[in-house]
């Protein structure tokens, strides 16, 4: 059962914003009836898990290894079609220009220029590092898979200096759900900007974090501009994520989500 | 002549000289007992590798679909027909599992890994290493459970536990990969780490119904420990009446490297036997020799008295097999005083073997296996080997001429001949005399 919120959210500030006041009318809906606040945690962490995705989308981004001893930054350039095809090209440095992924429903190609070949990735890619980095081909893609495998419940609610009330929402997978993890927790905030997200393994331990370092506005929406996930264990080692360029509504020809647009034509 | 006689004259020859014959008949009786030995070890990693391989979800004989072996999956499976057991010999039967048998990825919190799943109906299980595993938290229940049997080294690697979930990705009947969250009811333990880390197990009918198949991928049979090649085959032949179309595989073919060290276990005997009694062979004909030139006299009286060169021939065959067969059994005797303490395993993991050892497919508890068979094909052989030998000492006691030997020559047949032909005249007149 979703704990109580804090009569912080609830008391906040003077003159409240539309959403806000919504927000604060099913907090006081929740303290009576519980199970009201089930569809507020659902449309927070939908609105987050939409709020980077369109019906199609084009984006161009960086990304940042960190790792103790070394650091490598590549730019990449990212297509998607509804919630499943995506593809994925690295543009610079040199040395890895032109190396692409193409994930299509459920398979995933990736293809390398100095190998002049795809290779066919088995699926459970989706779940590990890519390309090298901390976050997952899942992370990225924002799936459904919340949804569909995890209990979820607003935990905690503050009001941030903006006035904005930032929630604090538990992801407890389903018994037979195909997770790892023992719970995530999100920090979103009221406009599903998410500012932390939490992993945790079934002991109950933080494994790995990302949070949000910068926030800003990009192809019209207010999202997380710069991302970074980090080893709870060892800080040294984090990658990071910066949008540079995103287009939610970009006309996105079909033609990009074949082998041959994987293999760089056009 | 009558052999008792023979068997006398040979016994008391071997007392007139106790020392020599002593050291002939230690030497004998420590290379009969290093043969032994060496081949208890033999046998011992033989069988070793043999219940290793058939517990390793090999079985005695197994059925695939052709396909399966290089391209692993559930599309490589086949139905199980109901009535498929009608034709096995249930005396030599020790048992039978179908199970499914696919590649998957584990993956946790912390680590992913490359495994096999296999899907078994644990009350089958007796006859591979699962079914006698022990294990930390629960087995399985049954071939409903969906819960993950998974073996320790992987646990660890995985750094997850008993009552955890893992996620497993596999590919389904229908060729999509499929995701599936499990928890670990146990961590099993086995005597190899590889094992461990590559066998994780579940309920075979859950599986089934994950996967969306009725197919299994093998149908392993397992024949009692007594069976033989034969029963294999016989084995082997009702299966493929049964399962008309698929492969059925012994695990000679399945495991082609512990079919060979096995079949060396067959042979090595020889080897060994060959290189140790062979040397030891040149030291028993020195010594017969040494014996009989010792007796050129004595030998020329007895062909004087009437002694056939025959009779000669089986003294000396009689005494080398009499020390032979003393020296073997003296042999036996110690190879089995010093197998005895050994005889349930010695402890090669106090050694710190145990890594090497797993490599090579055996089990740090290392049994040495004596088995009756081979211990009288090494007494017979080694009897036999004397016989030969003795044949050539008999051969120079018989050349030499009974009156050369009579007038006090020692130095061989041609050195008689030689002395023979100078003091022709001498050697007539004094045996005339005699």
């Amino acid at each position: 059962m979703p704990s109580p919120i804090p009569m912080t959210a609830v008391q906040a500030p003077r003159t409240p914003p539309p959403r806000r006041a919504a927000l604060a009318v099913a907090a006081l809906a929740l303290l009576s009836v519980p199970c009201h606040a089930e569809v507020d945690a659902r449309a927070l962490l939908e609105g987050a898990l939409d709020l980077t995705r369109g019906l199609s989308s084009h984006m161009r981004m960086t990304m940042t290894i960190h790792r103790p001893d070394w650091e490598r930054r590549i730019t990449i350039e990212a297509w998607t079609r509804g919630r499943e095809d995506a593809l994925i090209r690295f543009t610079a440095p040199p040395k890895d220009a032109g190396t692409a992924t193409l994930k299509k429903g459920e398979r995933m190609w990736t293809f390398t220029p100095k190998l002049k070949r795809e290779i066919l990735l088995p699926a459970s890619m989706l779940s590990q590092s890519w390309a090298g980095s901390d976050f997952s081909y899942n992370d990225l893609a924002r799936t459904d898979k919340y949804l569909r495998h995890y209990a979820f419940a607003i935990t905690d609610t503050v009001v941030d200096a903006d006035g904005r009330a930032v929630h604090t929402l538990e992801l407890t997978p389903h018994d037979d759900a195909p997770v790892v993890w023992g719970k995530e927790v999100m920090v979103l905030r009221a406009d599903h900007v998410m500012l932390r997200q939490t992993f945790y393994d079934q002991a109950r331990l933080p494994v790995k974090e990302m949070r949000t370092l910068a926030i800003g506005e990009l192809g019209g929406r207010v999202m997380p501009l710069r991302m970074r996930m980090a080893d709870v264990d060892d800080q040294s080692r984090w990658t990071e994520i910066h949008y540079l360029q995103a287009d939610f509504e970009a006309a996105v020809d079909d033609a990009m989500f074949t082998t041959f647009a994987l293999r760089g034509g056009r | 002549m009558p052999f008792k006689l023979l068997a006398q004259l040979a016994w008391r020859n071997l007392g007139r000289h106790r020392r020599r014959n002593g050291m002939l008949l230690a030497a004998i009786a420590v290379a009969v007992a290093g043969v032994v030995l060496l081949n208890t070890m033999l046998r011992g990693m033989e069988g070793e590798v043999r219940e290793v391989v058939l517990d390793n979800l090999t079985g005695h004989v197994k059925v695939l679909r052709s396909g399966y072996l290089a391209d692993p999956g559930i599309r490589h499976g086949f139905e199980l027909p109901a009535d498929w057991q009608a034709g096995l010999d249930a005396e030599a039967l020790r048992g039978w599992a179908a199970r499914l048998r696919v590649p998957t990825v584990v993956m946790s919190e912390r680590e992913t890994r490359g495994a096999q799943l296999v899907g078994v109906d644990p009350a089958r299980e007796g006859i591979s290493f699962i079914g006698r595993a022990s294990v930390v938290g629960e087995p399985l229940a049954g071939a409903q459970d969906r819960r993950l049997l998974m073996g320790r080294a992987l646990a660890e690697q995985l750094r997850t536990a008993v009552g955890r979930r893992v996620v497993l990705v596999t590919q389904a009947a229908d060729g999509r990969a499929r995701e599936v969250g499990y928890r670990v009811a146990g961590v099993y333990e086995s005597d190899f780490a590889g094992l461990e880390k590559v066998f994780v197990f579940t309920g075979a009918a859950a599986l089934q119904e994950t996967l969306g198949t009725t197919f299994v991928t093998e149908v392993s049979v397992r024949l009692s420990d007594a069976a033989d090649e034969r029963q294999q085959g016989a084995l082997a032949d009702t299966l493929g009446a049964a399962f008309a179309g698929l492969d059925v595989l012994g695990w000679q073919q399945l495991e082609p490297q512990a079919a060979v060290i096995v079949e060396m276990a067959d042979f090595g005997v020889f080897i060994y036997f060959a290189v140790v009694m062979g040397a030891l062979v040149f030291g028993l004909v020195n010594a017969m020799a040494t014996a009989v030139m010792e007796r050129v006299r004595e030998m020329g009286m007895l062909r004087a008295l009437g002694m056939r060169p025959a009779a000669v021939v089986a003294q000396v065959m009689v005494e080398c097999s009499l020390v032979m067969a003393l020296g073997v059994a003296l042999g036996l005797g110690l190879a089995l005083a010093v197998f005895a303490p050994f005889a349930d395993g010695i402890d090669l993991g106090a050694f710190d073997l145990d890594k090497s050892l797993a490599q090579m497919g055996m089990r740090a508890n290392f049994v040495p296996l004596m088995t009756a068979a081979d211990v009288v094909l090494v007494a017979v052989l080694s009897v036999a080997l004397g016989a030969v030998a003795s044949l050539y000492p008999a051969v120079r006691a018989v050349r030499v001429p009974p009156l050369a030997a009579l007038t006090g020559g020692r130095f061989g047949a041609a050195g008689q001949r030689r002395k023979a032909a100078r003091t022709d005249d001498a050697a007539a007149n004094s045996a005339v005399d005699d």
